[in-house]
């Protein structure tokens, strides 16, 4: 199994504000990695730099062996890489399967029959193939998060990042997204999750990443790091929060 | 009050020629603004610092001259005898709206929820495409109403154009009170024209804006 995403000696700042100190770790083909850590501790601006939604200032970045900084074409390289965000960020003016049609048909040349028939498959998949044709702003959080999911899967990405995907959703509909998360797991796609659903992080991830103030604090697999936390702040995190 | 309505149906046809051109110059001149405007706001969003600051002069400028000077000065002063004064009438209102407009499509684009730009550009879209198939499509719809508010306000504006003898709707009036010395039924004929046509314009505008809400569908 080959290396996804390599990342050495990252930095990044916002003017004098260093949010990412130095962070090196990386991720397996099929792992699922799950990034821990108090708000403002950089976990969320780790994970836009790895799509260069944030310029780093300093450090390497590799993904599926490309380095960011000598990508040519970043928009053809982004393709390969899903995002999901907390907000879910649907296109208000475009139905469900057009926010999922839309990227494909135009970036991928692919026929809008084909592209349609992909994206059924997988509403179906996140079962809300009888949505396909409503805009968004009629459906609940969880329904606009399985979009979205689903719209990032229809480009076939080799990873997927997801930015804390469940902390804006009402507490009842975090499972059918977690659900969704967890099957996309098994199925063997590359993840990488901010997330605050402890649950989630020691059931499906192969490992956890504990941040905190801007650096990997801890490293480990989740039933090691939630059994004994080698450091105090890692343990006294875990202990208010679980 | 009989001579008043006789007198308005002997003037009507003039009165409304005057009004086909203050229609074509408020039109010409929006359409004028709405790309000066495009422009600048392209400039204005841009990262490039000098660009963002040759478009804030402009508009700064612009926003600071009463139309009367503008006219006045660009009609006399600049294009003299270059153009025809219609032609004329359309470039000095397109360019007073112009600075107007530019900010209107800068708050439409801004209101768009930055999230949006980021899922476009995550998926792989560059930024024109973005911007072109997500975000305009959606601050457009912010925008119609104050789109439609400075066209009114342009049809209004066109009145003071007429210090540039252009023969709009208050030029008209102002030509046959030359002859005819009738100041109160002329003006008040002009006035009522402009309230139809703006009242009928504004409830268009309502109607528009009520069609493209995003909760009716």
């Amino acid at each position: 199994m080959g290396k996804i995403v390599e990342v050495s000696h990252l930095k990044k700042s916002f003017g004098d504000l260093e949010v990412l100190k130095d962070i090196t770790f990386d991720v397996e083909e099929g792992e699922v990695v799950c990034l821990i850590g108090p708000s403002g501790s950089g976990k969320s601006t780790l994970l836009r730099c790895l799509n260069r939604l944030e310029e780093k200032q300093g450090g390497t970045i590799n993904i599926l062996g490309e380095n960011l900084d000598c990508v040519k074409n970043l928009n053809a390289f982004r393709q390969s890489i899903g995002m999901v965000f907390q907000h879910f960020n649907l296109f208000p003016n475009y139905t469900v399967l057009e926010n999922m049609t839309i990227a494909p048909t135009m970036l991928k040349g692919i026929k809008k029959e084909d592209a349609r028939q992909m994206a059924e498959k997988l509403l179906d998949r996140v079962g809300l193939l009888d949505k396909k044709n409503v805009y968004p702003v009629t459906l609940s959080g969880g329904q606009k998060q399985r979009v979205a999911i689903a719209r990032a899967l229809c480009m076939q990405p080799k990873v997927m990042l997801f930015d804390e995907p469940t902390s804006a959703l009402d507490p009842e509909m975090v499972g059918e997204v977690l659900d969704v998360m967890k099957q996309l797991a098994k199925e063997g796609m590359t993840m990488i999750v901010v997330t605050h659903e402890m649950g989630f992080a020691r059931d499906v991830a192969n490992r956890i990443i504990f941040m905190d103030d801007g650096l990997i604090v801890e490293e480990a697999p989740p039933q090691e790091m939630f059994k004994n936390p080698k450091t105090e702040r890692c343990k006294n995190f875990l202990e208010s929060v679980l | 009050m009989a001579d008043y309505f006789s007198l308005f149906a002997k003037y009507l046809p003039l009165l409304l020629k005057g009004l086909q051109n203050t229609i074509i110059i408020a039109i010409g001149g929006v359409i004028l603004g709405t790309i000066l405007g495009i422009v600048l706001c392209i400039l204005s969003i841009s990262k490039n610092v000098i660009l963002q600051k040759i478009a804030n002069f402009y508009v700064t400028i612009v926003r600071g001259i009463p139309l009367m000077i503008l006219a006045l000065f660009l009609y006399f002063g600049v294009i003299k005898n270059a153009l025809p004064v219609l032609t004329s009438a359309i470039i000095i209102l397109g360019i007073n709206a112009s600075a107007f407009i530019a900010e209107i499509f800068r708050a439409g684009i801004l209101a768009i929820d930055p999230g949006q730009m980021e899922a476009a550009r995550s998926l792989g879209m560059s930024y024109f495409q973005a911007m072109g198939k997500i975000i305009l499509p959606q601050a457009f719809k912010i925008m119609i109403p104050s789109l439609m508010n400075q066209f009114i306000a342009a049809l209004k504006d066109t009145s003071i154009l007429s210090a540039i003898s252009v023969t709009e709707l208050t030029m008209s009036a102002k030509t046959i009170i030359a002859r005819t010395y009738k100041a109160f039924e002329l003006y008040s004929f002009a006035l009522i024209i402009y309230v139809v046509v703006i009242t009928t314009l504004t409830f268009i505008s309502k109607k528009i804006e009520q069609k493209l809400s995003y909760d009716k569908r």
